[in-house]
């Protein structure tokens, strides 16, 4: 913890040692998620580089609190967020439609590697992908998403369920095994 | 749900801790990138820095030349050069004649305006340790007029000059004057356009926040008589004849807000008169005609009665009940046997005429509009005014001279009047005008509360004044 803490000091006074040894420990996991956020491996290293930019920039405003690798995800986070922002990506999708539900099997899960899904989920579209990422692998609920998003609740679940078909189709036609089963809801 | 579960649960599981090695030239990116941040936010900040020095550099100096270099009250001036020899810089005693017959020097340059090499103020400075130095006046191609303000810089510079030409050891000096010219130039440049900057945000400031004129009129007021009266009390009247021109002024006080529209109140004097005579009657309804006036068959039927309550002579006349304190002396009475068309217990048979005086204090409220603004003003004005009534006496004016002789009933103390004007202003300079305003002014209510007579006379004026602006 104190050699972390010394990292952090030396990145702040401008050692370059200091900050290439702090972007070694944390790149690869930031590049996942930047990967997770973005529509290919060019635009999530564009993000994964503004994203750390913005972390040596302002590493002084971390003050030991919570978790680094948190803040630094959340920043990540925030770069892909603000990228599609300014792409003008987020198109509004309102529809509630109810669609078929989807039941993998564990040997299914067993074979799927999680490139593969990456890939899956860089093929949706953006706000698809965005929520989808947001509610489901970071957790987030609707109204969180909502006001990240500046949307409504309701979209947010709409575009979750969207996601969610869009993503079994193709785990189907990549997999071959599906069960299709009746609805359910975000 | 459970079927979503089972997709999320796939997708979290093998992306939550995913991790995927960068490409290797990433990292070089970065941390350029974060060096360059920060030289960024470096350089930011050596540049407030900067402009803070240099804002405070250009204050001391501005403050230093200009409590240092003051010189008397010369006309604007701007320093030009003229083709001069090499070392012929002129010392002091030279730029003191100069200074001390500046309208010469202003004569000469408007005279000559093309020999003179003009140059700018920048120039000039960088010139002037090897140049003959001459003062040629000129105006000065600046938004503003105020000569302190514009003469401030140029007369640091002057004073500047004077003081490094004045040394003794001529390197030396260059040297001075070489280090010193950069400083003032800048110093004039900033100063000038600060202050021009200042003139135009208080010229803003001041349109915006409002401004006020005060000033003072007179005018000559020529009252028209309108009024109405029940047949009784008509049947016994004076004849209203004519309407005297009084005087009328007063103190105005004005706010303008904005560009058009300014409100006006103040204090006026406001006189108005009414004239009633007793006309000439022919003596047809006469039963006896020799009253032994000069007027030999005519006679004068002012009809004169006594009021009950207070005893006293009291006439009809178009503004009200002339009541007079006594008998006016130099009047003859006569009783009104004779003349059955007449009610009154007798009719004054000497020729009078009755002139009854109103005085009033009015506090008017106008909203004037401004139709035309440039030197020449043309204003709308219209509003209303509370006329408070300080003056009401009658007079008498016959053969043997004009005398007070009593006042008009049922005077309202308080009376309400609406006019409409056109304001004429003439800018005389910055700050003074000359007005001109026609006004018309109408009484709102009967002047007097007799309910016989309805009394509403309107006043047309022209209002002649100066006015003041701050």
């Amino acid at each position: 913890m104190e050699d972390f803490e010394q990292i952090i000091s030396d990145c702040n006074a401008g050692s370059r040692k200091a900050q290439a040894k702090l972007y070694q420990q944390f790149a690869p996991k930031m590049f996942g998620v930047c990967l997770r956020y973005a529509k290919d491996a060019t635009e999530a290293e564009d993000n994964l580089q503004e994203g750390f930019i913005k972390v040596f920039t302002n590493l002084k405003s971390f003050r030991n609190e919570g978790s680094f690798e948190g803040w630094i995800r959340r920043i990540m986070i925030n770069v892909s967020l603000e990228k599609i922002r300014k792409q003008h990506l987020l198109y509004p999708v309102e529809d509630v439609s109810i669609y078929d539900s989807v039941n993998f099997s564990d040997d299914v899960i067993a074979k799927i590697a999680a490139d593969d899904l990456m890939k899956l989920i860089q093929e949706l579209p953006p706000r698809y992908r965005l929520v989808f990422n947001l509610y489901v692998i970071e957790g987030m609920s609707h109204q969180e998403i909502a006001q990240e998003m500046s949307i409504t609740q309701g979209t947010s679940k709409s575009n979750l369920a969207r996601a969610r078909d869009i993503l079994k189709k193709k785990v189907h036609e990549t997999f071959g095994e599906w069960n299709a089963k009746n609805n359910y809801t975000a | 749900m459970k079927k979503d579960k089972n997709l999320d649960e796939l997708f979290r599981s093998k992306l939550l801790n995913y991790e995927q090695e960068p490409p290797a030239y990433l990292l070089e990116n970065i941390l350029a990138g974060a060096a360059g941040a920060r030289r960024k936010r470096k350089i930011v900040l050596w540049r407030i820095a900067g402009v803070a020095a240099a804002l405070l550099l250009a204050f001391v100096a501005g403050w230093q030349f200009n409590s240092r270099n003051e010189i008397g009250t010369e006309p604007q001036v701007i320093v030009s050069q003229q083709s001069a020899p090499e070392n012929a810089i002129q010392t002091a005693p030279e730029i003191k004649t100069l200074q001390a017959a500046p309208e010469n020097i202003q004569l000469a340059a408007v005279n000559e305006p093309a020999k003179n090499n003009e140059i700018s103020t920048k120039s000039i400075i960088k010139n002037s340790v090897s140049g003959k130095i001459n003062l040629m006046a000129e105006a000065l191609p600046v938004v503003s007029n105020d000569e302190t303000i514009l003469l401030k810089p140029l007369k640091s510079l002057f004073g500047l000059l004077k003081q490094d030409l004045a040394s003794a050891n001529l390197l030396h000096q260059k040297k001075l004057n070489d280090l010193k010219a950069e400083y003032p130039e800048k110093s004039i440049d900033q100063q000038i356009i600060e202050h021009n900057r200042q003139l135009t945000m208080a010229h803003t400031e001041n349109t915006r926040k409002g401004r006020w004129l005060i000033g003072a009129q007179v005018s000559p007021e020529y009252n028209v008589s309108r009024s109405s009266h029940s047949q009784v009390y008509a049947s016994n009247m004076l004849n209203a004849s004519s309407n005297p021109v009084d005087l009328g002024g007063g103190i105005s006080v004005e706010f303008k807000k904005g560009k058009r529209w300014s409100l006006q109140s103040g204090v006026y004097y406001s006189g108005m008169g009414q004239s009633s005579g007793n006309s000439a009657y022919p003596n047809r309804n006469l039963v006896s005609s020799d009253y032994g006036t000069e007027h030999g068959k005519e006679y004068f039927n002012a009809p004169v009665n006594i009021d009950s309550k207070s005893s006293k002579m009291i006439m009809n006349s178009a503004a009200g009940v002339i009541e007079f304190s006594g008998v006016p002396s130099g009047i003859v009475l006569g009783t009104n046997l004779e003349d059955k068309s007449l009610a009154s217990n007798a009719v004054v048979v000497s020729e009078a005429r009755f002139i009854q005086n109103f005085e009033y204090i009015e506090i008017p409220l106008y909203l004037r509009y401004s139709i035309l603004d440039s030197r020449f003003d043309v204003e709308m004005l219209g509003g209303f005014s509370s006329n408070v009534l300080v003056g009401n006496n009658t007079y008498m004016e016959s053969n043997t001279g004009k005398s007070l002789v009593g006042s008009t009933q049922n005077m309202e103390s308080l009376n309400y009047s609406g006019t409409l004007g056109i304001g004429l202003k003439y800018g005389l300079s910055k700050r003074f005008y000359l007005n001109v305003e026609p006004r018309v002014k109408y009484y709102l209510n009967s002047l007097n509360s007799n309910s016989s007579v309805t009394y509403k006379p309107y006043t047309i004026g022209v209002f002649t004044g100066l006015s003041y602006e701050f």
